[in-house]
């Protein structure tokens, strides 16, 4: 019970801006693409499960480590664990997952991956974060369920 | 004869329950003299002293009963002596009795002639016979409350009763359970305390009161009126701290449970340090300053709660201020202080983020402000520290912080009045700012000038050449509006100070105006910081009658001069009514610029007169009365010029609108009638529009009774004229004009408005008008503040909204059914009156508005639905349960709306709504909906604007964790944290 965090001090980075509404945002007839920073700004508040922190501040997820191709309607999102030995990775994984599930329209396929070489076993995490079975059969969990909603809940 | 005068009435209180209810009618004997008091207790003789406790029962009862119904000086001293010898030997009898004795006791005690002597021998035997928690609620209530009110009545009299009477009352009140009596005893105790003195029962009495501490309780929930847990601990609180006796086991405790993992344990530990403060001397934190501070330091550094770390930084604050007071005496104070600042310099030095530092920052700025001796210390050795952290530190963010920092400091140094004893200390600022501002980064320059209009006390004249340099480099080529305000800012600071040498750098050097026709792409912004700084005493005369040279030669700059000038002086903030009167009366302000104009007039743009016109009104506005009147005198020849020419009538307006109430003169009715005709004639849709506005400053501004009735009949006849007007074009504009002059009549609270409102009501209803009239309830609706229609020394009522809403409102309801060709400029109009009209009218109408406002949302109306959809809004906030009874009439058309291609507004508001919806409701009443809205607010994920798909994550989200999060949600749940659950419900696979 008195275990305590796999990662007790981490590395504390600053948070980016806001994204700034510019007037093409406000304008009615511009199409806005979902971009990386829209992608990007989806998750970097999901929260860390060991830390209050939010997975930006921890440098989990960064801007760069996303891809969005609106024509092949597809998503790719690489997040790093912040020691490669984190117990939490499959975790963290998941909650970006069932973040994007909720939160960007159907027509994308979502990949989430590890980014390469940065945690131990990296192909056990994505292998399990690319079974649609085992993702699906995790949010009928209702345990597991509120976990991540804890996380994925906005402070 | 009646009972109560016989012996019988003792087998009468045995038997009959009736007689309880009789004994008004005894009180009455007894007050017309029919009855003594003393036979009617003899008369009661054999039930008070019957074998059967429960008849003793009811003869005490009865007997409290008439006790309590007679006048509280009715009785005499004798009598009351008596009786209350009679009450002090009850409590010898059996337990049922003692209830009725208690309940007569309190009464006997409110009586004139009480004899407090006695107060002794009733206190020996209750606390002898008598255990309190063995008692009923109410009986252990009013135990309670005849101590609080005998202290009350007597407090001194208490105080010699001694320990005994303080012991039995410890004892008495120990154990005691209910949340009810707890709370009165709480409220009563600090006074009770202060009063008497403990003697060595301190220790026993903050026992018997500490063991509540921290209240742990949670009312039931069907409890009506239940006591809360906070409730408790508020009153318990003071009591903690009540005398300073309790210093030394009051700090105990409070460290033990600082330190406590129960967070409202914590919360209510820093409360009761911060109320102790109140009470403690310095000293008795003396042994325990070191613990203090480091549970306040570990609570201030939490990292997600900022309930409790506000609470820290406020103990932390009382703490400082109480130790402030033994300075000069006591090492204790300097230590702890500088304890703290040798953590949080580390804490500082350590940071990596901004949000790191600005914490450590608020800790050092909190125990600065908390007192003047603790400023200083902090303050001298915290300004030398980031002035080298700047130095050394290389990311920008932090050095921006930093700079921040200082100026925050600095403000504090200056509120305790410090500055002189750190000036060795501050003289750096002022540098260090010079070093930021010459970075070329926006960020760092507008941080630096920020921190140096705080600081700017400390200027120093050798720094003044560089700065001016950044600034006029600025000033003259940055595109940033936030920089170039802050810049302009800076100058004029600066020039407060340094008025000479920015007289020489700026005005006569950098930004001479001779040599300022040159620079094209600079002139705008110089213009723009030359009327600025010409607000300043020493400038104006050299600044403004330079510019205003410029204006008189037709300059071909001249409309930027105008447009700089007329920028800067409606910013009340630089240039006051005072000072543009003192301008007009030095330079003829008005008269250089009308000289323009009318020169201009059929040349120049209209944005450039507009630019005139405003500075012509505003300088006007600023007058006083006799210089109005002089100006109008000098330029009567404007209204006959108006009449040949509608140019000439912006002129006009603008003169004539800013005037005072209190001015006429015999021209207002020409151009009351010049007004009507071109409001309805003209051909410019803006000049029609000015003279609506001028009609309206006139029937606003006018004098009440003779005058008013003058101009007000001579308008009505004019407009009389047109009733009977059938042409389209005309009817429009007067629908306008009707608009204008209600308006004007309801804000000057006159009663004749209803008239005109009716005109606009009867074009509701006709197919060819109502989105005309419609637009005539916006305008009457609408504030017009900061435009060019903003109204002047107007008459204004209070609430003329609200008499529009229920004008407008009762009109309505007379209306009848509408066609549908009219119902959508009828809606529109009820939603122009809602959302200009008070929100408590709002929720006191809630039903009323309820369905006009479903209505409304099945329209195609961009305008109506945004309107509608805020209001809705406005009601879930305020959790309206008319919204919840017609969520399933109301939860498709907002859906509806999420889909609303015309407008993105539209949309966002619709999703607002929902997540609203879903944010206040209870979960059962959203469940049966929660399905189908999820599915249809999937389309809005990929809605083509961003702003929309970001509103949809968000009501979707929160609609998702509704059903979840009804399960989890306690303290508990908060406080361990995701993590901490996971090892609970043992390993998960995925």
């Amino acid at each position: 019970m008195t275990k305590v965090a796999d990662n007790v001090n981490p590395h504390i980075y600053e948070k980016g801006s806001e994204r700034e509404i510019t007037s093409t945002d406000l304008d009615e007839d511009v199409v806005d693409e979902i971009d990386e920073r829209e992608v990007f700004d989806l998750i970097r508040n999901i929260n860390d499960p060991e830390h209050p922190l939010s997975l930006e501040e921890l440098r989990v997820i960064e801007e760069s480590n996303i891809r969005v191709d609106n024509k092949e309607n597809t998503v790719y999102v690489n997040f790093t664990p912040t020691i490669p030995h984190c117990s939490m990775a499959t975790l963290i994984g998941l909650s970006i997952r069932v973040q994007l599930l909720r939160a960007l329209p159907s027509r994308f396929k979502v990949t989430v991956r590890v980014t390469e070489g940065t945690h131990a076993s990296e192909h056990a995490v994505n292998k399990q974060l690319a079974d649609k079975e085992r993702v699906a059969a995790a949010l009928e969990n209702n345990n597991l369920v509120q976990i991540i909603n804890q996380c994925v809940a906005t402070q | 004869m009646s009972v109560w005068l016989k012996p019988s009435i003792s087998q009468e209180i045995m038997n009959n329950k009736e007689i309880f209810e009789e004994t008004q009618s005894i009180i009455a004997d007894l007050m017309a003299g029919h009855l003594e008091i003393t036979n009617l207790v003899e008369n009661m003789a054999e039930v008070l002293t019957n074998v059967e406790a429960e008849n003793r029962e009811k003869g005490m009862k009865f007997f409290t009963k008439i006790l309590k119904e007679l006048p509280y000086d009715y009785l005499n001293e004798t009598q009351v002596k008596f009786i209350t010898r009679f009450y002090i030997d009850r409590l010898k009898d059996n337990h049922r009795v003692i209830p009725a004795v208690l309940e007569g006791y309190l009464t006997i005690i409110e009586m004139k002639h009480y004899d407090m002597a006695l107060t002794s021998e009733f206190f020996t035997m209750l606390f002898r016979e008598v255990t309190c928690q063995s008692q009923v609620r109410q009986d252990r209530y009013n135990i309670y409350n005849i101590i609080l009110k005998l202290l009350k009545k007597d407090s001194q009299c208490l105080k010699t009763l001694g320990p005994d009477f303080l012991y039995g009352f410890i004892s008495a009140m120990e154990g005691e359970r209910d949340p009810r009596n707890l709370l009165f005893l709480f409220t009563f105790l600090p006074t009770f305390l202060k009063h008497i003195s403990l003697g060595h029962l301190v220790e026993e009495m903050f026992e018997v009161i500490s063991c509540y501490y921290p209240i742990d309780f949670h009312p039931s929930p069907d409890d009506p009126a239940p006591v809360t847990r906070q409730d408790l601990a508020n009153a318990l609180c003071p009591c903690l701290c009540a005398v300073p006796e309790f210093g030394e086991q009051c700090m105990v405790l409070l460290i033990e449970k600082l330190d406590s993992s129960l967070r409202m344990a914590k919360l209510d530990s820093l409360a009761l340090l911060r109320e102790s403060c109140k009470i403690f001397s310095a000293e008795t934190y003396g042994p325990f300053l070191k613990t203090l501070w480091s549970s306040i330091h570990r609570e201030i550094s939490h990292k997600t709660d900022e309930e409790l770390k506000m609470a820290a930084h406020e103990s932390l604050s009382a703490l400082v201020s109480k130790l402030a007071t033994t300075a000069g005496t006591d090492q204790a104070f300097e230590n702890f202080v500088k304890g703290v600042l040798i953590s949080m310099q580390t804490a500082v030095a350590e940071s990596s983020t901004v949000a790191q530092f600005v914490k450590a920052a608020k800790v050092l700025l909190t125990t600065a402000n908390a007192s003047k001796e603790s400023c200083i210390i902090i303050t001298k050795s915290m300004i030398p520290a980031i002035v080298a952290y700047y130095e050394f530190n290389p990311s920008a963010k932090l050095q921006i912080a930093s700079i921040d920092f200082l100026g925050d400091l600095h403000d504090m140094a200056n509120h305790w009045e410090v500055l002189n004893e750190i000036q060795a200390q501050t003289i750096e600022i002022p540098r260090l700012c010079l070093t930021a501002v010459s970075n070329p980064s926006k960020e760092y320059q507008i941080a630096g000038f920020k921190s140096l209009i705080r600081t700017k006390n400390l200027l120093q004249e050798d720094l003044v050449l560089p700065f001016i340099e950044v600034l006029i480099h600025n000033i003259q080529h940055s595109q940033d509006e936030n920089l170039l305000s802050v810049s302009v800012a800076t100058v004029h600071t600066i020039a407060r100070k340094y008025p000479e040498m920015v007289m020489d750098l700026v005005v006569r050097g950098k930004c001479d105006l001779d040599n300022l026709t040159e620079d094209k792409a600079a002139l705008e912004k110089r213009l723009n910081l030359l009327s600025n700084l010409a607000s300043i005493d020493d400038f104006t005369k050299v600044i403004i009658s330079e510019m205003l040279k410029m204006v008189t030669t037709y300059n071909e700059n001249a409309p930027k001069v105008i447009e700089a000038l007329s920028e800067s002086m409606s910013d009340a903030s630089l240039y006051t009514g005072q000072k543009l009167t003192e301008i007009e009366s030095d330079h003829g302000l008005i008269d250089s610029i009308m000289s323009w104009i009318l020169k201009e007039l059929h040349t120049s743009s209209d944005e450039a007169l507009s630019h005139g016109y405003k500075l012509i009104s505003n300088t006007m506005r600023s007058l006083p009365i006799d210089k109005q009147q002089k100006i109008l005198s000098n330029y009567t020849d404007i209204v006959e010029k108006c009449k040949k020419n509608e140019v000439y009538f912006n002129v006009l307006k603008s003169l004539y609108s800013p005037l005072n109430q209190s001015i006429y003169n015999e021209n207002f009715e020409e151009i009351m009638i010049l007004s009507v005709e071109l409001a309805l004639k003209s051909n410019e849709e803006k000049i029609r529009c000015q003279a609506c506005v001028l009609i309206a400053h006139f029937i606003n501004k006018v004098e009440y009774g003779q005058k008013f009735e003058l101009l007000y009949e001579i308008l009505k006849n004019h407009l009389s004229n047109y009733d009977s007007n059938e042409e389209t074009m005309i009817c429009q504009r007067l629908i306008v004009l009707y608009g204008w002059l209600t308006k004007a009549l309801i804000m000057r609270g006159s009663d004749v408005f209803a008239f005109w409102l009716k005109k606009i009501m009867s074009a509701l209803t006709t197919v060819e008008y109502c989105s005309l009239g419609a637009e005539a309830i916006r305008l009457i609706m609408e504030d017009h503040t900061g435009s060019s229609n903003t109204m002047f020394y107007t008459r204004t009522t209070l609430l003329f909204k609200q008499r529009m809403y229920e004008n407008f409102a009762s009109l309505t309801s007379n209306m009848g059914p509408m066609s549908e060709d009219v119902k959508e400029a009828y809606l529109v109009s009820w939603a122009y009156v809602l959302q200009n009209t008070s929100k408590v009218i709002l929720n006191r109408d809630v039903a009323k508005i309820m369905p006009l406002l479903i209505e409304s949302l099945e329209y195609d109306n961009k305008e109506l639905l945004s309107v509608m959809s805020s209001v809705l809004c406005y009601y879930v906030q305020q959790k309206q349960l008319a919204v919840a009874d017609s969520l399933q009439t109301l939860l498709p058309r907002l859906v509806k709306l999420t889909q609303y291609t015309k407008s993105m507004d539209v949309r966002i508001k619709g999703l607002q709504c929902l997540y609203e919806i879903a944010n206040t409701y209870r979960t059962v009443l959203l469940l049966p909906h929660k399905q189908d809205v999820l599915l249809d607010l999937a389309p809005s994920l990929d809605d083509k604007k961003r702003l929309v798909r970001s509103a949809a994550v968000k009501a979707r989200t929160r609609c998702l964790f509704r059903s979840a999060s009804s399960v989890a949600n306690s303290d508990f749940e908060k406080s361990v944290g995701p993590m901490r659950k996971l090892r609970r419900i043992g390993k998960i696979c995925i």
